[in-house]
């Protein structure tokens, strides 16, 4: 079967490059991050040197790895209207009189934790990602599936891309809103159908190769 | 959708997280027992298509905006409760640690409220009501049902987890609910649309990958199903019934007073909230009943939505091959 093939890192494009930030250890930017993600949420809102020097530093980390600007823009534009209305609850609850130190607090401390996220997976490919939170107490099943799915989403993204193409060959457009979900709900369904019996030829290819339950690395 | 590290404070964080761990090690040794080697390759095959499937955008009716998959009772449904627990937590994670979407530290408030109450949660009352409804009209009413509870029970959780996060009493608990409990309303009946089609297309396609639900051994496996139906049942009608059990308390009339005397500050959010709640143009908003009444609304208009789509699915769900009796036949 030809189709359009998933690049191997269209779901983590800039993981892959080679700063500083690329080269450290998995290991560390994962504590790193959390603990500065934690600290963030653990200090009063109130305490602004402190979240200033907190925002500073995941900036300059940022800068350090290279990661475009227009990318990091574009990733808050998204998420940010969701936290706006999530923090207006609290001005809200009082009649917009008070509470707006509650709601800038949240706003804020959310882009915080969210651009140090945004750096950790942007320096860090899945895989050297996996094998740290394995070294920092993963349980091993978990580590296993996870892998597992990671290397099957490319499968089926490439599946569903063929579907997708072929949908497209057999209609002139999206047609009314019934049908593009009828559409919509066809394609899902048949991605699952074709999913759970790749599952059980897989499974049966695993076995075939002295699958124990535990998977093994080179790393 | 996803709780980003931030709304929730440290302590509540960590809380959910250890309900989450725990449903999640449930989930996992229940798998060994019964899937044992089969265990990876079908949960994390179940966990790459709702992670795909999340990419299809299904279109609104009328907004440029889109809607997708959330999928914790569909896996549920399709490959069981404990599997469709820890597809979802897979899910989770992946979005996590591959797009950031989804905070580090919430990760398990988020398995909690999409994956312990979608799957564990949705799956208790889908068998629930199976177990009174026979046959494939059962099954499709069944996810439906369990979609659109599920959905409002998440939300309804996160809630909670948002106001114990905010102790300081900065934050009015029934005008929360009243906007989350409005907005997913609409996002539930949209969940329940898109699960209730692709449960009827695997019904009329392969009717065999639906599994049968757990048998009924002994009492425990029933008091536990009921237990979790009714606490899931009991959290969705909590959102319904909240912005009404605060009326007794001053901060709705307090707000209120604040919305008439603030009349200039209130106007520009006005385009902002209408997208929350259901809009009724005419109504005097200020008077403090407006909240009951989107909610009211929300709550009407998805009941009886819900119940239109587990008629018309149910009808519409015939088997459409004729040798579908025939054994699994390879799609492709």
């Amino acid at each position: 079967m030809q189709g359009p093939v998933m690049p191997a890192d269209f779901l983590d494009r800039f993981s892959r490059g080679n700063t500083v930030c690329h080269r450290m250890p998995a290991r560390l930017k994962i504590v790193l991050t959390l603990s500065v993600i934690f600290v963030s949420i653990v200090l009063p809102a109130s305490y602004w040197p402190a979240q200033g020097c907190l925002a500073c530093l995941v900036f300059a980390a940022l800068s350090l790895a290279e990661i475009p600007i227009a990318y990091l823009a574009r990733r808050i534009l998204l998420i940010l209207p969701l936290v706006l209305m999530t923090a207006l609850a609290a001005p809200l609850s009082h009649g917009f009189a008070s509470g707006w130190e509650t709601a800038f607090g949240i706003v804020f401390r959310t882009l915080v934790a969210f651009l140090a996220a945004l750096w950790l997976v942007n320096t860090t490919p899945f895989d050297r990602l996996l094998a740290g939170l394995c070294r920092l107490g993963m349980p091993r099943l978990f580590a296993t599936l996870l892998a597992f799915v990671y290397r099957y989403l490319f499968v089926l993204f490439d599946e569903l891309a063929r579907m997708r193409t072929a949908q497209r060959a057999r209609t002139f457009g999206p047609g009314p809103v019934k049908t593009a979900w009828k559409s919509r709900v066809q394609l899902v369904g048949t991605l699952l159908i074709r999913a759970l019996d790749r599952a059980e030829r897989v499974h049966g290819a695993m076995c075939a190769r002295g699958w124990r339950g535990k998977m093994h690395s080179l790393n | 959708m996803h709780i980003t590290d931030g709304y929730l404070s440290a302590e509540v964080s960590i809380g959910a997280g250890l309900i989450a761990a725990g449903a999640l090690g449930l989930s996992l040794s229940k798998l060994n027992q019964t899937l044992s080697l089969r265990t990876v390759p079908l949960t994390g095959m179940m966990a790459a298509v709702i992670f795909a499937g999340q990419m299809i955008k299904f279109p609104l009716l009328a907004a440029p905006a889109y809607g997708h998959l959330l999928g914790g009772v569909l896996a549920a449904v399709v490959v069981g409760p404990w599997a469709g627990c820890v597809a979802l937590a897979l899910v989770l994670f992946l979005q996590m640690a591959l797009f950031a979407d989804g905070g580090w530290l919430a990760y398990g408030a988020n398995v909690l409220n999409m994956g312990v109450v979608g799957a564990l949660g949705g799956y208790a009352i889908y068998s629930f009501i199976r177990a009174r409804v026979q046959g494939r009209k059962g099954i499709v009413a069944g996810a439906v049902i369990a979609a659109w509870t599920s959905v409002i029970a998440g939300s309804t959780l996160f809630c909670i987890e948002f106001a114990l996060s905010h102790p300081d009493g900065s934050l009015d608990l029934s005008m929360l609910f009243t906007l989350m409990t409005s907005f997913h309303s609409l996002i539930g009946v949209g969940e329940a649309l898109i699960t209730g089609g692709i449960v009827s297309y695997i019904l009329a396609v392969r009717p065999d990958l639906i599994q049968e639900p757990l048998s009924r051994r002994g009492a425990v496996a029933g008091l536990g199903r009921i237990v979790g139906t009714g606490a899931v049942a009991a959290l969705a009608v909590a959102a319904f019934i909240a912005p009404f059990a605060a009326e007794g308390a001053d901060g709705l009339e307090a707000v209120a007073q604040r919305l008439q005397f603030d009349a200039l500050e209130w106007k520009p959010w006005a385009p902002l909230l209408s997208d929350y709640e259901v809009p009724i143009p005419g109504v005097d908003y200020s008077s403090g009943f407006w909240q009951k009444l989107s909610v009211s609304l929300a709550g009407v208009l998805g009941t009886s939505a819900v119940l239109c789509m587990t008629f018309a699915f149910g009808r519409f769900s015939k088997p459409r091959l004729a040798d579908q009796d025939a054994g699994p036949s390879h799609a492709g």
